[in-house]
């Protein structure tokens, strides 16, 4: 099975409690931001690992970013893809249609049965390239796939619903699945992995390449400005020492009734 | 401006909240411009769904089929492609639910209409349209604008929108469109609940929580020991699900349950939009986290910035103590 899987680096932006807008106003500061694998992109490249490992056939990382993406690249190389490309553009200013469009356009060149997009991203979770890509390809999809299982030229998956419910649906290959947290466990790199990362192909191209061109892509979405959110009413905060803020906290609780 | 078109959304002979919620965000965008509100209802049970849709929508079309029951983004796609190309609406809105995570971004694409999902905001400046999205974590807002185009999609977050009470008797229009209910190479097999395994955390009183901040599954063992004390059960956020730590019978959120217990304690949890979809009606919120940022703090009503394995044990300790002294009397 030939399988293509597109990534993305993001900002860890989960613990940081000092977010500052930047001089632009449409972007944040990111010089004291730690960079990562989107969190789904894990569970992408396991999945794709996993059917490579079980059927064989081609496993091909892309992204699209500046130099430093090949970080995230070199990440899924060593998980097991065979090949990475990336495009190097600047995500960051490119709304997700004209990300989509240059994905569809790489991908158009590639042979290809499963194609793999993370459910959403940790920075922008947009969650609409994924399906995009699909209808742009003509391929069918379905996005927030928590399991899968192939069948020949057939893939059977279930997606989430809402309030732990599942969708079944069987899919002929070629097709694109959006891939949620939770499928599979994400493997730990190998020495051997990481070896075979430094060695392996990892192709870079431009929009010129592709027959593409910045003015020729169109913006639909034009970010105006950033803002911070209005937080609304905050919760009382029990400071002191952890012994002191338990001991407030047991009375509390105690004179609320809980226990 | 032309119209603006609300998507239904319907499970089990029900209109789904979200469905509401969107409908209540249309209904209040349509009066601020002085459009038409319309509403497309589809499928078997379409019909008889159209008089509550009504109540918000200036004009319900029914769309029925009797094969169709559940939302499924296919077929919806064809008949939502078809009749906007037909009504040109200004703007389509739905739910960033399942479905619609599945079926706006196709149809987008097949419509070449600008498309912003996941919205917390919709303005409208000057006869443009803006869409505010939250990124980042949550910690920043982004506002965007749509290019000029006769149809803009937006998809609205989950729970973000109230639902307003309206008692219009809005026109009701069956409309007959050819789609297609089974799509060739994609084949629909059925959905599938979720099994119960045993503790249903929907029944406690008392819910001490757990997130990433755990950080390590014996770590759990601490919550237990609280939840011990306090007569409650331990439920958990997703990650912990994805990392195998807690069946998924303990998830709170908008993937797994909602709950309305008398206390919910999160440990370790920044509190992203679906986790608090999940237990902000619980009657009492108490949250420790070391991010004094961290949005669960909004939604609390007592916080400590502090570190959860500093806290927990000697929040166990005090709640036993006072336990034990009240019990002497």
């Amino acid at each position: 099975m030939d399988i293509v899987a597109c990534i993305k680096r993001v900002p860890d932006t989960s613990e940081t409690d000092d977010i500052k807008i930047d001089a632009s106003g449409k972007d944040i500061e990111k010089s004291n931001l730690a960079f990562k694998l989107n969190d789904w992109d894990e569970y992408v490249l396991e999945t794709a690992a996993q059917l490579k490992e079980k059927l064989g056939g081609s496993f091909t990382a892309i992204s699209v970013g500046p130099k430093v993406w090949e970080e995230v690249l070199r990440r899924a190389l060593a998980m097991g893809a065979d090949k990475a490309i990336r495009v190097d553009e600047d995500v960051v200013s490119l709304d997700p249609g004209c990300v989509a469009r240059i994905l569809s356009k790489v991908i158009e060149g590639l042979r290809y049965d499963l194609i793999l997009f993370g459910a959403q991203s940790e920075d922008f979770g947009s969650g609409q390239l994924g399906a995009m890509v699909a209808e742009m390809l003509g391929v069918p999809h379905a996005t927030l796939v928590v399991s899968l299982e192939t069948e020949g030229k057939v893939i059977h998956v279930c997606r989430e619903l809402e309030a732990g419910a599942l969708e079944a649906y069987s899919i002929e290959l070629p097709a694109l699945l959006t891939i949620q947290t939770g499928i599979n466990r994400p493997r730990y790199i190998s020495l051997g992995g990481i070896k075979r990362a430094m060695k392996a192909e990892l192709k870079v191209i431009s929009l010129d390449n592709l027959g593409l061109s910045l003015n020729g892509l169109t913006q639909e979405l034009k970010l105006e400005r950033l803002e911070f959110p209005h937080r609304g009413k905050e919760a009382v905060i029990i400071s002191g020492l952890p012994r002191e803020s338990a001991e407030k906290l047991a009375h509390i609780l105690y004179s609320s009734g809980i226990f | 401006m032309n119209g603006i078109l609300v998507v239904i959304e319907h499970r089990k002979q029900a209109l789904a909240e979200v469905s509401l919620q969107v409908l209540s965000k249309g209904r209040q965008l349509a009066d601020q411009a002085g459009v038409e509100l319309l509403a497309v209802v589809i499928g078997k049970d379409a019909l008889s769904l159209a008089e509550e849709v009504a109540r918000w929508a200036d004009n319900v079309l029914v769309v029925k089929s009797e094969e169709l029951e559940l939302p499924l983004a296919e077929p919806y796609q064809q008949v939502l492609a078809s009749l906007i190309k037909e009504r040109k609406p200004r703007l389509v809105l739905m739910a960033h639910s399942s479905l619609g995570i599945d079926l706006a971004p196709s149809l987008a694409v097949e419509l070449e209409a600008p498309l912003a999902t996941d919205c917390i905001d919709i303005r409208t400046e000057d006869g443009s349209i803006l869409a505010v999205r939250s990124i980042y974590n949550g910690k920043v807002h982004a506002v965007y604008s749509l290019s000029s185009s006769d149809t803009v999609i937006i998809t609205t977050r989950v729970g973000e929108f109230a639902v307003d009470e309206s008692n219009r008797q809005g026109h009701i229009e069956e409309i007959a469109l050819p789609f297609e209910e089974e799509c060739e190479y994609k084949k629909f097999n059925g959905c599938v609940e979720q099994e119960a395994y045993g503790v249903d955390i929907n029944q406690a009183e008392v819910l001490i929580s757990v997130g990433r901040g755990i950080r390590e599954k014996k770590n759990i063992e601490m919550a237990e020991k609280l939840a011990e004390v306090l007569g409650g059960v331990v439920s958990c956020s997703r990650p912990i699900v994805d990392c195998g730590w807690l069946p998924s019978d303990r998830q709170v959120g908008l993937s797994g349950k909602t709950v309305k217990p008398k206390l919910y304690m999160a440990l370790g949890i920044s509190g992203a939009f679906q986790h608090v979809v999940g237990m902000k009606g619980a009657r009492m919120i108490v949250a420790v986290n070391k991010d004094a940022r961290a949005p669960i703090f909004s939604i609390a009503d007592y916080g400590i910035v502090d570190d959860i394995f500093k806290m927990v044990p000697e929040l166990t300790n005090k709640i036993t103590e006072l336990k034990l002294k009240n019990s002497k009397g």
